[in-house]
Parts: structure tokens; sequence; C-alpha cells
């Protein structure tokens, strides 16, 4: 039997587990896996019904029928299946191993407070795997090396107005436009520039949104799915605007 | 070719005051830069490099490179590194104060200008048909001098905006056949990595992975291979050179 006090605390831990997971990239029937799980390691049963920004959460001792519900907030976070993997084996820890409440907080602060990829890492692979889809289509090396650099100072661009808090609609708006714009030099050079620009902003392709709104949708999570799916289609109209920007100035020799 | 040759003659020709003046503007900035880096001085010089960009942008390709293909994406993309500068002026993001690092290298880059029409001079040309300080590359390695010589952090927008600039220069060595454009790529590639560097190192206290050792062999390596395409493109060089 748990005390108000103790279903209060057991909420407000799962509540932010919950919330973290979806805010970094997991897709919601998974979420609401481990959310029961860690529920289920604690003994008590978890509800989770998940929208786009926010998520209900209901924690009902099944002994003494007593419910405590909160609405929160999910918070924007960088995607890591790393930390997505991980948090998922903890609610198997502390299912497998019985943790107390305390023992899964300090895991999961470990968790969380592992240190992320180095920015510039992150910019230089980036680069890489976006210079590899545009041999992958078909582009030779010249094209190869301009959309490398493009796509450094296209993410780099990123990179600076995510930290600066900007919309992210607007993010990849600009994004797009400078790593297409930065990949125009390839039109000057005999080379497969055509490719080099139509792969210059892939690396904006909002891939994990895609697949989670599927996910969800088939999963039976209809309205996040559709939710997600909105939110990537948006994101894709607006590589699209900023590459359309670059190719109406090109217009005579591409359109 | 020969429109991209044509193009410079014609600027050239009609700007050299303007470049003589501005390239004394650069020296007086620099000498105060070094000997009394006062606020004004600083402020003075963000704003001669946003001039200058906006020059290339404005005179250089919208005026007198009108006849070059795409010379409007172009002078886009220093229309933008201008604007870079005069955020940067607003924010107060570069410092410009001595960093006391590089006192031999960045010297050098800041003097490349002036040994751009040398160089020319020594491959045959004669003026109006050759480079001069004020143009794209020049002051591409002049603002990579000057970075390099005064801010101790650096915009890495503005970094990788020259650094995509160097490696089309090198394309350009490869398929125009401009071998002056050797001095932007040769002074890039170092240039790249100390920036990167000093960037991964000024976020040290930063809990991030991997640890700063493997991100060095990485820049390194990244480096590596640019001097390998460099390599690749200056004996490419040669060859033109033994067909003419």
């Amino acid at each position: 039997m748990k005390t108000k006090r103790e279903l209060t605390d057991i909420l407000g831990f799962v509540a932010e587990y919950a919330t973290y997971q979806l805010g970094s990239g997991v897709h919601t029937s998974r979420v609401v896996r481990n959310a029961r799980r860690i529920g289920e390691a604690l003994g008590v049963d978890v509800r989770l019904s998940s929208f786009q920004k926010s998520t209900i959460l209901t924690v009902l001792d099944s002994e003494t029928g007593e419910a405590e519900t909160r609405v929160v907030a999910i918070p924007a976070l960088p995607i890591s299946f790393e930390r997505n993997s991980d948090l998922s084996a903890l609610s198997w820890d502390a299912l497998d191993e019985a943790l107390p409440l305390d023992e899964i907080r300090r895991r999961y602060r470990a968790l969380v407070e592992k240190p992320r990829m180095d920015p510039i890492f992150t910019l230089l692979v980036v680069g890489l795997a976006n210079a590899s889809f545009c041999r992958l289509f078909g582009g030779d090396w010249t094209a190869v090396g301009i959309v490398f650099t493009a796509t450094l100072v296209g993410f780099a661009v990123k990179q600076r107005m995510t930290a600066h808090g900007i919309n992210h609609f607007l993010v990849f708006v600009a994004s797009a436009f400078v790593a297409s714009l930065c990949a125009t030099a390839a039109l000057r050079f005999d080379c497969t520039a055509e490719i080099a620009l139509a792969t210059s902003p892939l690396f904006l392709v909002p891939g994990v949104p895609l697949i989670n709104g599927v996910i969800d949708i088939v999963e039976g999570h209809v309205l996040i799915g559709v939710s997600r799916l909105v939110n990537a289609m948006l994101l894709v109209v607006c590589i699209a605007v900023g590459l359309s920007a670059t190719l109406l100035m090109v217009k005579d020799s591409l359109l | 070719m020969e429109t991209f040759w044509k193009t410079i003659a014609a600027y050239n020709a009609a700007t050299w005051p303007v470049q003589l003046g501005l390239t004394l503007v650069a020296v007086v900035l620099l000498y105060g830069l070094y000997r009394r880096p006062t606020p004004a001085v600083r402020v003075a010089m963000k704003l001669f490099m946003a001039f200058l960009n906006f020059w290339i942008a404005g005179v250089y390709y919208m005026v007198y490179c009108r006849p070059r293909e795409y010379h409007g994406m172009l002078a886009l993309f220093w229309a933008i590194m201008g604007g870079i500068w005069i955020y940067d002026l607003c924010v107060k993001h570069a410092s410009l104060e001595r960093t006391g690092r590089h006192n031999a290298f960045a010297p050098l880059l800041l003097a490349m200008p002036l040994l751009y029409p040398l160089c020319s001079l020594a491959l045959g040309r004669e003026f109006p048909m050759m480079t001069m300080p004020v143009m794209p590359c020049s002051v591409a390695v002049f603002t990579i001098g000057l970075m390099l010589a005064f801010s101790e952090r650096v915009n890495i927008v503005l970094v990788l905006f020259l650094c995509h600039w160097a490696l089309i220069g090198l394309s350009k060595v490869y398929f125009f056949g401009i071998p002056e454009d050797y001095l932007l790529a040769c002074s890039t590639v170092p240039a790249l990595y100390i920036f990167f560097r000093e960037y991964v190192r000024s976020n040290a206290e930063r809990p991030t992975k991997p640890s700063g050792r493997v991100l060095d062999v990485l820049l390194i390596v990244v480096c590596f291979l640019v001097g390998i395409f460099f390599t690749f493109t200056l004996l490419h060089q040669f060859n033109l050179f033994s067909d003419i």
C-alpha cells in the first residue's frame, strides 16, 4: 500500500522519465511500455496518454484504488539513441532487480548526465554522412567535396540558430538555404552539380519524427502519430522552401 | 576562363585607386590593433571587414563580374559574410583583442593580400589582368589571418564559410588553372585545424564525447585528407603546365 506522498513521488519520477524519452525521439508505445515497467517495479499501475506537446499520466495504487494524475509538458531535447536505449534498459533493471525509487532515480540522473556528443564531432560526422549521400546518388568527387563543406556551413548555421533559441521552422529554412547556396558552387565546375545541389540539404530531413509518426499510427497512438507526421512534413516543407529560394536564383540553368 | 580574367582586368582597371585606399586603411587598422587596440579601433576593424565583404559582393561580383555565370550567388555568399561581421559587431561576439598566439603564421596570412599581386607578376601576368589585394581570395585569407591573430572566440559559421570558399579555390585550381589560389588553400588547411582545435579546447570544460584527444586526431585526419586533395590538384596543375 502506498501513501499519498509515495504516489506523488513515483508520479513525479515517472512523469520526468516518460517525457524525457518522448522529447528525445522515442515512439509512444515504447515510452508507455517503459513507464509501465517502472510502475510495475514500484508496485503501481501507470497509465499514460500522450500528445505532441504534453502527456497525461496517472499512477494508480491497485491495492487502495488511490490515483494521482498529472499533465506534464514534453521538453524539446536532442535525439540520442544511446540515451533512449539506456533508459529502456533502466526500466528492465528496475523490474529485474526490484530497485527502490531512490536507486532508480539515482541511476536515471547518472544516465541523463552522461556526456553528449561534441558539437564539432557531430558537425564533421554529419558533413561526411551528407557527402556520402552525394556519392551514393551518383555525385562525382568534386561534388562530394562541395557537399561536404556546404553541409558543414549549413549544419553550423543550424547549430548556432538552435543555440540562440530561434524557431525551428526558421532554422530549417535558413539552413537549407545556406547549404544549397554553398552547393551552387558546383554549378561553376564541370561536375555533377545537380546531385550536389539536391543532396546538400539532406542532413535536415527529419527521419526520426517521420519514422516515429508512422510507428505511432500503426500501434494505435493515432493522435500523436499524426501530430508527429504533420510536424515532420512542415519541416520537409521548410527544407523545400530553403532549397527553392536557391533554385529560383539559379533558375535559368535548372528550372 | 577568358571571361574570368577579362572581368578581373575590368575590375582592377576601374578600382585600383580604391583598392589602394582600402589596403592602406587595412594597414592602419592592423597597426592600431597591434599597438593600441582600443574599442574604437576594434569596432572600426569590424566595420571595415563588413564593408570589404559588401564591396566584394556589390562591386566585384554584381558590377564587374556580371558577365560570369552565377555571379549573383557568389555576391549573396559574400553579402552573408558581411552580414555576419555586422552581427558580430552587434552582439560583441569576437573581441578582436590580441591572442598572442600564432605570431608567425597570422602575420604571414595578414600579409598575403600583398603577396597575391607579386605571385601573379611572378607567373608572368600583367596589370590589370592579375590578382590584386582587394579580391575575394585575398580578402578571405586576410580574414583568416585576422581571426587567428585577434579572436579569442572565433565565429565558427564565418570560419566555415571561409573554409568552403577556400576549398572551392582548390577546385578552381583544378578546373581553371589559377595557381594563385594555392596561397589561400595552403593557408586554410592549417588555419582550419587551428580554429577547430581551439574551438574544441575552449569548450573543454563541458562534458562531451569523444575526448579532446580523439577529436584532435579526427581533425588531423580530415585536414590530412584535404591536404591529399590539395597535392592531387597540385600534380594536376603540373600536368596542365606541361600540356601548355
